[in-house]
């Protein structure tokens, strides 16, 4: 065998050791879901291997994944690993909340009390016992995009998620709060780490309108070198003329691997509007599929990632114009204070029939230092002849004048350049749709630069 | 207070200050002169630190400390001041935090309290009224958007609120109409004090209208050629430079 032929060997090896090893229940007392699952492992098996050789991957080492052991299996106590809740809130946010701890939920430490009525949010394993033919309608049978090997892997093995239904006209008066708390749970020493898997399946029925806030934490809380694989995918459907704020910080440990697919379909006067926030990983990935079905949606994906020494942080957007008079903007925006590597490939696609589309798409990078690495992709591809549609990238180092301006106000190197950097970043936290996490992720950036002060040494600084 | 002994300084390997001499007393405010490409901005810049500028030979004394090897922020903290001939406009940056960060950074240095925050709220409006700069300013971030009068005041509110032992004001009346001119010659007079130096950098004797200098320097090639009173700025205005640098090739 040749060495390619090798690795698409050890990556089919890998996807079939965690379908093996995970203990998901067949499910066979509901034909759907097995069929679904079914299908999904067929799919892995005969899907083309993954590689640079993909545009998709291109960028990405997404070989170092499969050179992993993970445990697909569940085979813990949830009770026993219970932390102390308190140690994640937010000061004084107020939320309908869960918590999922290693991908299963954590009822104790969740709050969705006096949910307002046509409000359905719970847990999907609890959802799949208690009301199957609900859960049937909220999973897009359609489009279970096991095209997508990874997204395959979740239909396949996923245990347990989020699910939100907001019927007709009905308005979230709190931001509902996710909570992921990630670590390696394996107990088998022959695995490097675990695999964690969750499902999200987000339905807003006509003028439906709601805030989603999602948090995944390095849940150790003792350091930063847990290793585990969290596969994430989300189903976001949002019916004529609802709206959802979707908030994403995403921070999980230094040696985990993140992947988030999310899927997106809008219709008729709909809007989305997301913030991503990207400051863990060794390797996070998020991807969004954004599909606009009706006319006059509305799309606003921005995001801030921080890169650190070692780090991958990689966005990935496909947004689809296929009917008239859509928006989408795209705003996002890399700090890279680290020996790190980001990518961001934004897609934008507008169909034939997609005549008065408005779309923009904005990529700025801000360097730190010398051996950082960014590799960013804007594409348009447009079909239609009447349509508003730009893109832009920069790539650049801190500005040297307003760092002069800065310091001869007596204002440190260091603490200039991390002005600087709040500044910049600023355009996105503003964003946020909630003041406590604006604040929250504010902090958040501080944090990571005052850890990695390339004036304190250890990096090349500009 | 502050000595600048024959000094020469290149920029992009281009000798612009070719030993220049300049002595500042506390309390007095000194005009250099000159026309364009003289070196009146690489001075300014060279007494605030800025970067690329190579100090071939010469010494910079503040009160007796060597000026030049200091940093920056360093001499900021002994008390130099550079109101910039253009005001860097920083995104995202709110103009309050940024003063108040600057004015504790300086503080901090010096071993002192941080200001408090009403008192330094006090401070600004009171200051920002005195340069009718508009309170709307102050939430915004720094320089982005202001017109280039507003940028102006807003150096000099800079100015007001960190009192320099030494401000340098390079080129301040450059792109001011006269109403703001005369503002900011109030707040710049405001500012005159016994223990405090002023040097105004400047192309024309129009700022010198209204503030009036205790000397007048005229730089030209890197050096200042001649000095006086009022009366030079005054013979500069009606004669131009040119004879000045006449004399000085002869």
């Amino acid at each position: 065998m040749t060495t390619a032929q090798q690795r698409q060997q050890q990556q089919r090896d890998w996807f079939q050791q965690l379908l093996t090893r995970s203990d998901v229940s067949p499910d066979s007392n509901m034909a759907w879901l097995y069929r679904l699952r079914d299908d999904a492992k067929r799919a892995i098996k005969t899907l083309p291997t993954l590689g640079s050789k993909q545009e998709a991957w291109r960028y990405n080492r997404v070989n170092d994944i499969f050179d992993i052991n993970f445990d697909s299996s569940s085979d813990f106590d949830n009770d026993i690993i219970e932390p102390d809740i308190n140690d994640y809130l937010l000061p004084a946010f107020d939320s309908y909340r869960l918590v999922f701890i290693n991908g299963h939920c954590a009822t104790k430490l969740s709050d969705i009390k006096q949910l307002p009525e046509g409000v359905t949010l719970g847990s999907v394993k609890a959802g799949l016992r208690s009301m199957p033919e609900k859960m049937i309608h909220w999973f897009d049978r359609n489009h279970q995009h096991n095209e997508y090997m990874f997204t395959a892997l979740n239909n396949a093995l996923f245990n347990d998620g989020v699910y939100l239904h907001l019927d007709r006209s009905v308005h979230l008066d709190r931001p509902v709060e996710v909570i992921y708390l990630n670590n390696n749970h394996s107990q088998s020493a022959q695995y490097a780490g675990s695999m964690i898997q969750t499902r999200t399946i987000i339905s807003l029925d006509v003028g439906a309108s709601a805030t989603l806030v999602e948090r995944f934490i390095n849940g150790s809380g003792t350091g930063n070198n847990e290793t585990y694989f969290y596969n994430n995918v989300s189903e976001i459907s949002l019916a004529d003329d609802a709206e959802l704020n979707h908030c994403r910080v995403q921070d999980e440990s230094r040696q985990a691997y993140h992947l988030s697919s999310l899927y997106v379909t809008q219709k008729k006067h709909s809007a989305y509007h997301s913030s991503n926030l990207a400051f863990g990983g060794a390797w996070a990935r998020t991807e969004y599929k954004v599909d606009f079905r009706a006319e006059a949606a509305i799309c606003d994906l921005n995001g801030l990632y921080a890169v650190d020494n070692q780090q991958l942080i990689d966005f990935h957007l496909d947004v689809q114009h296929r009917a008239e008079s859509c928006r989408s903007r795209e705003h996002f925006k890399g700090i890279l204070y680290g020996k790190g590597r980001a990518v961001f490939d934004g897609r934008i696609l507008v169909d034939k029939q997609a005549q008065f589309s408005d779309a923009a798409l904005i990529n700025d990078n801000l360097l730190l230092v010398a051996d950082a690495e960014i590799d960013t992709k804007p594409q348009l591809e447009i079909y239609a002849d009447n349509v508003k549609c730009s893109h832009g990238t920069t790539v650049g180092k801190l500005d040297q004048q307003q760092m002069f301006y800065l310091r001869s106000r007596g204002i440190a190197e260091n603490e200039a350049r991390k002005i600087l950097c709040q500044g910049y970043a600023a355009e996105i936290i503003d964003d946020i749709a909630l003041p406590e996490l604006q604040k929250h992720v504010a902090e958040k950036l501080m944090h990571a630069l005052n850890k990695n002060d390339p004036g304190a040494g250890g990096h090349d600084g500009y | 207070m502050l000595t600048i002994k024959d000094l020469i300084v290149k920029v992009e390997n281009k000798q612009i200050l070719n030993g220049l001499n300049l002595n500042v007393r506390p309390g007095e405010v000194h005009a250099i002169m000159g026309p364009n490409g003289s070196g009146k901005s690489t001075l300014s810049h060279v007494l605030a630190g800025r970067e690329g500028y190579e100090v071939i030979e010469g010494r910079v004394l503040l009160n007796g400390e060597n000026l030049l090897e200091l940093t920056p922020e360093q001499r900021a903290h002994k008390g130099v001041f550079l109101a910039m001939q253009y005001p860097v406009e920083l995104p995202g940056v709110n103009n309050m935090i940024f003063m108040r960060e600057s004015i504790n950074a300086i503080r901090r240095a010096r071993n002192e309290d941080a200001l408090d925050a009403i008192e330094f709220l006090q401070q600004v409006r009171e200051k920002a009224k005195l340069l009718q700069l508009d309170e709307k300013l102050l939430k915004r971030n720094v320089n982005v958007g202001f017109s280039g009068g507003e940028k102006k005041r807003n150096e000099i509110l800079q100015m007001a609120m960190l009192e320099p032992q030494l401000a340098i004001l390079d080129e301040t009346d450059s792109g001011l109409d006269i109403d703001a001119l005369r503002i900011i010659a109030q707040g710049v007079n405001s500012l005159r004090d016994p223990e405090r130096a002023i040097i105004l950098v400047t192309h024309y004797q129009r700022l010198l209208e209204y503030i009036q200098p205790d000397f007048v320097h005229v730089l030209v090639n890197g050096r200042i050629v001649r000095s006086g009173d009022k009366a030079l700025a005054l013979e500069l205005e009606q004669k131009g430079y040119n004879w000045i640098i006449e004399e000085d090739a002869a």
